[in-house]
C-alpha cells in the first residue's frame, strides 16, 4: 500500500489512521470488486484478499481446514474492527504482530498478485520482507491468498499475547500445528510467531528439533529454550529481551502442550 | 485535511431508511461527512483511528467505526445510525435506548450513540447474548465514565425487552442504488 499512483483500499482500518500522519493519497477501493471469496478446494483453501476477518471467522470451511486462521481472525482487534478489516490488508500493511500471518504461515500461504500485464504467485514468507514493507510492485494488487488444508487430525494452538484481553496490539503471537502418532512421536510440526523476529516467520529449525522425536516434556522444554535461543540470535539483545525470553519460553511451552493436547500444566 | 479544491464524487445510498443521493468530499470520511455533511451528530467523534466506538454505526447491518470509512465508500450502502433508532413518529424510544435509561447505562452520554448501535448489531446475530457474548461484542466500545457494569446490565434487559419487530429495519441486505 506504499507505492504506486493508487493506493488501493477495503477496510481502511490501517489506511485511514495512516493518513493522519502522511500526504493525501489517491485511493481505490477494492472492497466490492468480487475478491472476497472463499474457495476451499481439494487440498487447498483461496481466500480473496478483500475478505473482512469476521467472514474468515464465521465460515465453516476456514473452520474445519485452516483452524488457527479461524482462531486468529477472532482476536483481531474490536468488533468493528473485524467487520471492516480484511486479510489482505493485515498482510500487505506487513506489522511484526499482524494477527493473521503466523496462523496463514503455518499453512504455507501462498499470495496472487495481479497487474494488468501479468498474475504472479510468490510464498507469503518470502512477500514481506521486513517490518512494514513488502514485495508488492507499484502497479500490482494483492489478489487472494491460498493455504494448504491442515494436517488432519492436528492439534493447534494459537496463543496471542495482549496487555489487556481485548481490542489488543499484539506483543507476541504464537501459532502451533502438530500431529502425532499413537506412541506420541511427532510426525509433523509447524510452528510461526508474530513480534519474535523482525516479521513473522516459521520457526523450522524448532519444527526440525521437534519432528521424529517421543513427546515429553523435556523434550518440549528444550524446544521452547531453542526458541528463545533463536529469537536472540535473530533479533539481538533488545530492551525488552529480559522480558520477551522468559514469556517467549513460558508461551512456547504452553503452546506445545496444548497443540499436542496435554491439558494441565499450567507454566 | 481539506481544501477549497476539494474533489467530489456523486453516491447513492440509505440513511436510516431514506435514499440519498449526495456529492461527497473525496478526502472526507464517514464519520466527517454525516456530521459536517449530513449535520448528523448524534454518531460522535472521539478517536478517529478505531480504538474507542463512538462513531459506531451500521453499514450494510453490521457495525463499524464510520473514522474508518472514507465516505465515497458508503455507495450503494445501507447506513443506520443513532438518528433513526427510535421509531418514527411514534414518539417513544427504542426498547435498546428504553433499558439504557432504565439502568442507568447514561453517565455522560458521550459513548451511548456507539453503544446502542453494537447492541443493535449483537442483537441481530444473537438475541440472548451471555454476559461473555456481551463483553466481547462491546469490546469496541469505550466508555470513560467507566460505567461498564449499568451498560452490561442495560444490555441484559434490552434481550428482555426486545422484540422481533424492533430489529427489522436493521436489518437490510437490500442495497440502495447502484451497487
Amino acid at each position: 500500500m506504499r507505492s504506486g499512483e493508487f493506493a488501493p483500499i477495503a477496510g481502511g482500518t490501517d489506511l485511514v489512521p495512516q493518513m493522519r500522519h502522511s500526504q493525501p493519497r489517491q485511493l481505490m477501493d477494492i472492497s466490492r470488486i468480487g475478491i472476497d471469496f472463499i474457495n476451499s478446494e481439494n487440498d487447498a483453501v483461496e481466500i480473496g484478499a478483500a475478505a473482512t476477518h469476521t467472514r474468515l471467522n464465521s465460515d465453516n470451511s476456514i473452520k474445519e481446514f485452516l483452524p488457527l486462521l479461524s482462531r486468529a481472525s477472532g482476536l483481531v482487534g474490536s468488533w468493528q474492527i473485524r467487520n471492516r478489516g480484511t486479510v489482505g490488508g493485515n498482510i500487505v500493511n506487513a506489522s511484526p504482530c499482524a494477527d493473521t500471518v503466523p496462523a496463514l504461515l503455518i499453512y504455507d500461504a501462498k499470495v496472487v498478485l495481479v497487474s494488468s500485464k501479468k498474475k504472479r504467485m510468490i510464498s507469503l514468507a518470502e512477500f514481506i520482507l521486513k517490518p512494514y514493507l513488502t514485495d508488492i510492485k507499484p502497479n500490482e494488487l494483492l489478489h487472494s491468498i491460498i493455504c494448504r488444508k491442515s494436517d488432519q487430525p492436528a492439534g493447534a494452538s494459537y496463543l496471542k499475547l495482549g496487555r489487556r484481553q481485548a481490542v489488543n496490539i499484539s506483543r507476541m503471537t504464537l501459532a502451533v500445528s502438530l500431529v502425532k502418532d499413537e506412541n506420541d512421536i511427532i510426525k509433523s510440526a509447524q510452528i510461526a510467531v508474530g513480534s519474535v523476529f523482525p516479521v513473522p516467520s516459521r520457526v523450522t529449525e524448532l519444527e526440525n528439533m521437534l519432528v521424529g522425536q517421543t513427546i515429553t516434556s523435556a523434550l518440549f522444554n528444550d524446544a521452547a529454550n531453542l526458541a528463545a535461543d533463536l529469537m536472540i540470535r535473530e533479533s539481538g539483545l533488545r530492551w525488552s529481551t529480559s522480558y520477551k525470553k522468559p514469556v517467549l519460553i513460558g508461551l512456547m511451552g504452553r503452546a506445545l502442550n496444548e497443540a499436542a493436547g496435554i491439558k494441565g500444566i499450567r507454566q | 485535511m481539506s481544501n477549497s479544491f476539494e474533489m467530489i464524487v456523486p453516491a447513492r445510498f440509505r440513511l436510516n431508511g431514506i435514499s440519498f443521493e449526495k456529492d461527497i468530499p473525496i478526502s472526507w470520511t464517514l464519520l466527517r461527512f454525516l456530521r459536517e455533511g449530513l449535520g448528523y451528530t448524534g454518531t460522535k467523534c472521539g478517536c478517529e483511528i478505531g480504538e474507542c466506538g463512538v462513531c459506531t454505526i451500521l453499514f450494510n447491518g453490521q457495525a463499524v467505526n464510520a473514522c474508518l470509512v472514507m465516505a465515497p465508500q458508503i455507495d450503494g450502502a445501507n447506513i443506520w445510525t443513532i438518528e433513526g433508532v427510535a421509531p418514527l413518529a411514534a414518539n417513544k424510544l427504542h426498547p435498546i435506548q428504553q433499558a439504557f435509561i432504565e439502568c442507568d447505562a447514561v453517565h455522560c452520554g458521550f459513548c451511548s450513540p456507539g453503544m446502542v448501535m453494537t447492541t443493535i448489531a449483537l442483537f441481530m446475530q444473537n438475541k440472548k447474548p451471555d454476559d461473555e457474548q456481551i463483553k466481547r461484542a462491546l469490546a469496541g466500545n469505550l466508555c470513560r465514565c467507566t460505567g461498564y457494569s449499568q451498560i452490561i446490565e442495560a444490555v441484559r434487559l434490552a434481550a428482555t425487552l426486545i422484540a422481533e419487530g424492533d430489529l427489522k429495519k436493521f436489518n437490510s441486505n437490500n442495497t440502495a442504488g447502484k451497487s
